[in-house]
Parts: C-alpha cells; sequence; structure tokens
C-alpha cells in the first residue's frame, strides 16, 4: 500500500466517520429500533467503485470500529453484522453493475445491511419476534439505500477517475 | 449474468419494497397470543408478567452487561419502558405496548419485552 493509497483510505474513513457521528443527531421521525438513514454508505459505495473491494474493507472496518465507540451500549455487534453482509452483497454485485448503477448498489447493501443486522439483533437478544420488524426497515431501507447509492453515483460521475 | 438495464432493477427493487411494506402493514395489524409480557436482557429472560391480573402498575429497573439501564414499567394491560439512558431512547419512544406482536427492543441494552400467551415457546426451548 502506497503512501498515496493510506492516505486516500484515511480521508475517506474520516469522512464516513463525520457522515456517521453527524447523522447520529438526526432524531427519527418515528420510533424504530435499527433504522437509521445510512448516509456513511455514501462513502462505501464510492469506495467499491472507485478503489476497489480490499480498500473499502478497510475504510468500512475502520468507521465501524471507530464509530461504535461515539455510538455507545453495545451496537459494535449490530453493525459488525450488517456491514460485513452489505460489504459481502457489495462485492458480488459490482461486476454486474454499469457506472449508472451505483444507486442499485446502495439499495442492495441496504436490504443486505438489515437481513445481517437481524441476524445479529435476533442472536444477540435471543427474540425471535424482531423479525416483524423487518418488512418494515426493508421497505424504508431501499428507498434509503437507493438515494445514498444516487449521490455516491453523482460523487463519482463529478470525481471521474481522479481518486481524491 | 450480465448487465440490466436501470428498469430492470427499478421494478425488482421497487417491487421489493411494495412487498415489504406490505407484509409491514399486515405484521402490524396484528395481534399477540396473550397477555404475558416477557423480558428479556442480555439474551437471558429475566420477569414473566401476566399483564391480565395485575391490579396496580410498578416498575422495575434493568441494568444490561452494557452499563446501560432501561426502567421498566408493568401496567393492568401493558408494558412500557419509562425511561432510559440509552443514547437513542428508540424504546421509551414506542411507548406502551399491549396486545402487538412487534417487541420493544432497546438495542444499545440489548433488551426486548415481548407480550406472548405465557408458555414457554419451543423456540425457548430450543436456545436453552
Amino acid at each position: 500500500m502506497t503512501t498515496k493509497r493510506l492516505t486516500t483510505c484515511a480521508l475517506l474513513t474520516a469522512i464516513a466517520l463525520t457522515i456517521f457521528v453527524a447523522e447520529a443527531q438526526i432524531p427519527l421521525p418515528f420510533p424504530m429500533p435499527g433504522m437509521k438513514l445510512g448516509l456513511a454508505n455514501v462513502v462505501t459505495v464510492y469506495a467499491m467503485f472507485a478503489l476497489g473491494p480490499k480498500d473499502t474493507f478497510l475504510i468500512l472496518l475502520s468507521r465501524i470500529l471507530l464509530g461504535s465507540l461515539f455510538a455507545g451500549g453495545s451496537t459494535l455487534f449490530y453493525s459488525l453484522a450488517g456491514g460485513l453482509c452489505c460489504y459481502l452483497s457489495m462485492v458480488l454485485l459490482r461486476r454486474f453493475l454499469s457506472p449508472k448503477q451505483l444507486w442499485v448498489c446502495g439499495a442492495v447493501g441496504a436490504i443486505f445491511h438489515n437481513l445481517g443486522q437481524m441476524g445479529a439483533a435476533i442472536l444477540i437478544a435471543r427474540t425471535p419476534q424482531l423479525i416483524y420488524y423487518l418488512p418494515v426497515l426493508l421497505a424504508l431501507g431501499i428507498p434509503a439505500g437507493g438515494f445514498t447509492g444516487l449521490a455516491a453515483q453523482l460523487l463519482k460521475e463529478r470525481l471521474g477517475d481522479r481518486v481524491p | 449474468m450480465k448487465q440490466r438495464s436501470n428498469r430492470f432493477w427499478l421494478w425488482l427493487l421497487g417491487a421489493l419494497m411494495v412487498l415489504s411494506g406490505a407484509i409491514a402493514f399486515w405484521v402490524f395489524t396484528r395481534t399477540a397470543a396473550g397477555t404475558t409480557a416477557v423480558v428479556t436482557l442480555d439474551g437471558r429472560e429475566v420477569c414473566r408478567v401476566d399483564l391480565a391480573t395485575l391490579t396496580e402498575g410498578y416498575t422495575v429497573s434493568y441494568t444490561g452487561e452494557g452499563g446501560i439501564t432501561n426502567v421498566v414499567e408493568f401496567a393492568p394491560g401493558g408494558v412500557r419502558v419509562r425511561e432510559a439512558d440509552c443514547p437513542d431512547q428508540v424504546c421509551v419512544r414506542q411507548g406502551w405496548i399491549k396486545t402487538g406482536v412487534a417487541p420493544i427492543v432497546c438495542l444499545p441494552n440489548r433488551l426486548t419485552i415481548k407480550i406472548t400467551d405465557g408458555q414457554p415457546g419451543q423456540l425457548d426451548g430450543l436456545v436453552r
């Protein structure tokens, strides 16, 4: 890893972490466990297409580990499970998407983030009834993920192949 | 698999969204099979109360391994988290649950409250 690559990853991690912390201050319109906008995913989707899976993994992992320090409570395992599922789905989907379809990556990533997070929550809390929240989380998460993906797509179009 | 058009993805994701929305609507209009509130903390059941037999309300504080405390209020016919020192306050804002199937959840404290029929379920038995 060159110094430039390392700096780019560090910069994107810092941006993702800032978005993550800022987003936590936005109150939810209605109480729904596990629901969030997922704006930090803009960085994940962008990195996946601009830098590739390896760097994206490092950025995502760093953001989740550092983010859990700011979030409070025992939320690390939910984020980790959600983040890894989301990451894997994006890695598999990546090659089937054109540069005009990053929004799809955001939406599908959101679906798998919710699946992973829900799996972790059911195992940790030993409460299978949590699954009742999955449909509403998916119904809201798909458009939210689509928009964060679209934001990443527009960012990629503006920056072109120049990596910051 | 080859690359698909934007239209393909829009229809696929749109259909998934509508389907999820329909299932969500169905779930939230269902009612639970009983009147027993079951509190789970850090994956272990810590309390089981039949809300139908309560004559007056009371509160119990639960502190999880993460050091967060939820004050749970049991009352005739309903249960809620009255206050909590978790960062997101989702559990408090969920308010009273009476007959719904969706449990109250405090993800940061790993606390859940659900309404059941009072019989230890098969899943509970399997987990133990």
